[in-house]
């Protein structure tokens, strides 16, 4: 009794390691699995990672005309915590006209001006206007900077209104007295302020993203060499000789899934330890990249084996597959974070086992191990609903 | 009139496959979609708001946000998912105002936002126009509980009141806007314009590509050979196969066109200059498209060349990120694929409602791109197709 099973892993092993080897033979599994995705990975991060993105600080030209104290106290303590930060460097400008060059020229992405008189005229009380020269080719930098000026006027509405609203219970009220009141209103505490917290990043950075992407994008091309060599050994005369061995029936089909988690295995690994070497990608905790790797492979597994079952011959079956290979891709976000779409397509996303490995690789970043159980778990389950499907009808290739 | 037959042989080799329809057509009309519903909208950062505990104060904070320029504001139930949505990058940011919001600003206390964000200085950038909301709201409250401190008023309500009524009578500091240089595109462009354009040349260049796979595999097949048997000269077979790629494109082209203006309202632009450019660049990549096909005898290798510069190239020439947004240097690498050029033409025709004479720079350059590689292309596949014999 102990002879049969050991027999039919026997057979099985068998079959994957001639299969394997054809398979390193003609390089096909080669180039899809390991050569193409390495180069795209490799050439999208070398574009993306030459654009200057909008992670600089915006440089801010600031013209103060004004002579008196509201201009420098303008710098001293709304400029000068934000170029601590890190957010904004400031230029100081001579005249708006220059400044306003510099933004044209794109030297500047926006210009703060402080007019003459500015000063004087919040001291009597007067309407007062900031200046904001914004560049129409940046208009996120034109918000912000329109922001810093607009929080500062604000600012200086609520003591003018805090003053108004002390002074209009009470007519007759001295100039001396409104001008105490002006300077305990404009040292009062703001009643709501804003507290920064950061939050963790379970985003993939470019290149992990990228490397990530395309590993699993072909992973999906990948395992077909083996579920769909059960087409090419009927159409070639082979099944049915391999048939009349004395090998079981889930030998053969054993075989060939042996050789379908063996590529797929073996061509994500060696993808992730080239990434990781070549440009540095960040895939995170080991272990848990082999269990969400050895998960995806198995889901690609029952899904290509699924829509193998369905097609008359090995070409028909390459081309569904590819078809629902890129959907799923496309869906998946593994080209860009479909996810982090508004609206419906980012649950959507889901429907691809694809969106959960970049899911779980994501998750992976930020917290520990116990993190990529939900997503291992969703993998899985795609790999037993298709799979066993697959398996149900997978007898009828495997007859004459 | 052989050629033509010969080219239109070709389109129904291609078109018999149903898999390649799907690639061809339906593909790119399904990326135009995704990527349009993806990145259409994305320039404003979208900004997640939790109301912790309903009240008077903290509805009128959460309207001051969604009524600020220059963020989208989403609702979100918890703070839990708020910190998650932010994490995984679906949401730029994120406010929570806290339960006590009312309770602290009525008490004459302060009240604490949390702008969560991730590190980074961009996500730090959108929280000065958070604050800028926070400050705006400021104003009144901070009146109110001013007159408070002060006893001009009994309680924080009637103060808040007063407070409002008197405010449009207060001279404000205000703050204008001038606007200098020119904006991107001169035109506001629709959800789906600028994928519509950089997909349809990604498209074009890699179906031409796989042309050359095709190539590959009419010659294992000995179509050429028994083309070249009857009284053809080989200069109509490779007119013939060279007029089939550009068919194969042209109709892609019309197709995704058409299509992306009918179900996604994509605009387009002068006809003439669309059609100008669709020719040209289909030129140039059937012609790159034969001539990679007369370079490999291996199928599977060729396939995997023809994705690799496919999707390289189109990266590099601006298909899946503008080029403006290109570090200096990079640009200027970009410009040695046509693609880059295909791409200024469109962002000038559609981008800022140029016509054709405005293009012609970037017609002149796909057209010397063109014929060098048509040339290229019928020399070498010339020599194979009579070495064939």
């Amino acid at each position: 009794m102990t002879e049969r099973p050991r027999g039919l892993m026997r057979a099985a092993v068998l079959i994957a390691g001639k299969d394997l080897k054809a398979r390193v033979r003609d390089r096909s599994a080669l180039i899809i699995g390991i050569v193409v995705p390495l180069a795209l990975a490799f050439i999208f991060n070398g574009i993306f990672s030459g654009i200057s993105g909008g992670s600089k600080a915006i440089s801010l030209g600031v013209v103060v005309a004004d002579h008196g104290a509201a201009g420098q106290s303008f710098i001293a303590s709304v400029l000068a915590p934000l170029r601590h930060a890190g957010l904004i460097a400031v230029h100081t400008e001579p005249t708006a006209a220059s400044a306003r060059t510099l933004v044209e020229s794109g030297s500047l992405s926006a210009a703060i001006t402080v007019p003459a008189g500015f000063t004087e005229a919040l001291r009597a009380g007067k309407p007062a206007a900031l200046g904001v020269i914004e560049s129409a080719a940046a208009p996120l930098t034109a918000q912000i900077a329109r922001s810093i000026a607009a929080a500062y006027a604000s600012d200086l509405n609520r003591a003018r209104l805090s003053v108004a609203a002390v002074a209009a219970g009470s007519p007759g009220i001295s100039r001396a007295s409104i001008a105490r009141l002006a300077a305990q209103a404009a040292a009062a505490a703001p009643p709501l302020t804003v507290r920064d917290v950061s939050a963790s990043t379970k985003e993939l950075d470019n290149k992990s993203f990228f490397a990530a992407g395309m590993a699993v994008f072909f992973l999906f091309f990948t395992v077909q060499f083996g579920v769909t060599s059960l087409l090419e050994e009927r159409a070639d005369g082979t099944m049915a000789r391999l048939l009349a061995a004395p090998i079981p029936r889930a030998s053969i089909l054993g075989g060939k899934l042996l050789t379908s988690f063996a590529l797929g295995i073996v061509s994500m690994l060696v993808l992730v330890i080239a990434t990781s070497l070549l440009f540095g990608a960040s895939w995170g905790n080991p272990v848990g990249v082999v269990v969400l790797i050895a998960a995806a492979t198995l889901s690609a597994m029952g899904i290509m084996a699924l829509i193998a079952t369905f097609a008359k011959n090995a070409e028909q079956a390459g081309n569904w597959q590819a078809v629902v290979a890129v959907i799923l891709g496309l869906l998946g976000g593994t080209f860009f974070p479909v996810s982090q779409a508004p609206g419906i397509l980012s649950s959507l996303t889901f429907a691809a086992p694809q969106a959960w490995f970049l899911r779980g690789l994501g998750d992976l970043r930020a917290g520990s191990l116990s993190v990529i159980w939900t997503p291992v778990l969703a993998l899985l389950a795609f790999a037993v609903v298709t799979g066993g499907l697959a398996m149900a009808r997978l007898n009828r290739i495997a007859e004459v | 009139m052989k050629a033509v037959w010969i080219a239109l042989t070709n389109l129904r080799r291609m078109f018999r496959r149903r898999a390649n329809i799907f690639f061809v057509f339906v593909f790119p009309m399904l990326l135009i979609l995704v990527l349009g519903a993806t990145f259409g909208s994305a320039a404003t950062p979208r900004v997640g708001v939790v109301v912790a505990r309903a009240g008077q104060l903290s509805d009128a904070l959460a309207r001051q946000l969604a009524h600020t320029a220059g963020l989208r504001i989403v609702r979100v139930g918890s703070v839990a998912d708020l910190m998650t949505m932010v994490e995984r990058g679906s949401l730029a940011a994120g406010v929570e105002i806290p339960a006590g919001y009312d309770s602290a600003i009525r008490g004459g206390g302060t009240a604490v936002l949390r702008y969560i964000a991730r590190p980074g200085t961009s996500a730090q950038q959108v929280g000065e126009t958070v604050r800028s909301a926070a400050a705006r709201q400021a104003e009144l409250l901070g009146a109110a509980r001013f007159a408070v401190a002060r006893h001009a008023s009994a309680s924080f309500s009637a103060a808040l009141a007063k407070a409002k009524a008197i405010s449009s009578a207060v001279p404000r500091v205000s703050v204008t806007e001038r606007t200098a240089g020119t904006a991107r595109f001169g035109r506001s462009l629709g959800q789906f314009d600028e994928g519509a354009w950089t997909e349809l040349l990604l498209f074009m260049f890699l179906t031409a590509m796989t042309g050359a796979v095709a190539l590959i595999e009419i010659r294992r097949l000995g179509v050429p050979r028994r083309m070249l048997a009857t009284p053809t000269p080989p200069g109509t077979v490779v007119a013939g196969e060279t007029l089939g790629r550009l068919l194969v494109g042209l109709i892609q082209a019309l197709v995704i066109i058409v299509g992306s203006a009918l179900l996604f309202g994509v605009h387009w632009g002068d006809p003439l200059g669309v059609a100008a450019i669709v020719l040209l660049f289909g030129l140039v990549a059937a012609g790159f498209g034969i001539f990679v096909g007369t370079l490999f005898r291996n199928e599977q290798q060729a396939m995997g060349l023809s994705l690799l510069l496919g999707l390289g190239l189109a990266a590099l020439g601006g298909c899946m990120v503008p080029l403006e947004v290109f570090s200096p240097t990079l640009k200027k690498v970009a410009h040695i694929t046509p693609h880059a050029w295909a791409n200024d033409a469109f962002a000038k025709l559609i981008g800022h409602g140029a016509t054709i004479g405005a293009i012609l720079p970037q017609l002149e350059v796909l057209a010397a791109y063109a014929a060098v590689l048509l040339i290229l292309a019928t020399w070498r596949l010339r020599r194979i197709l009579v070495a064939s014999l």
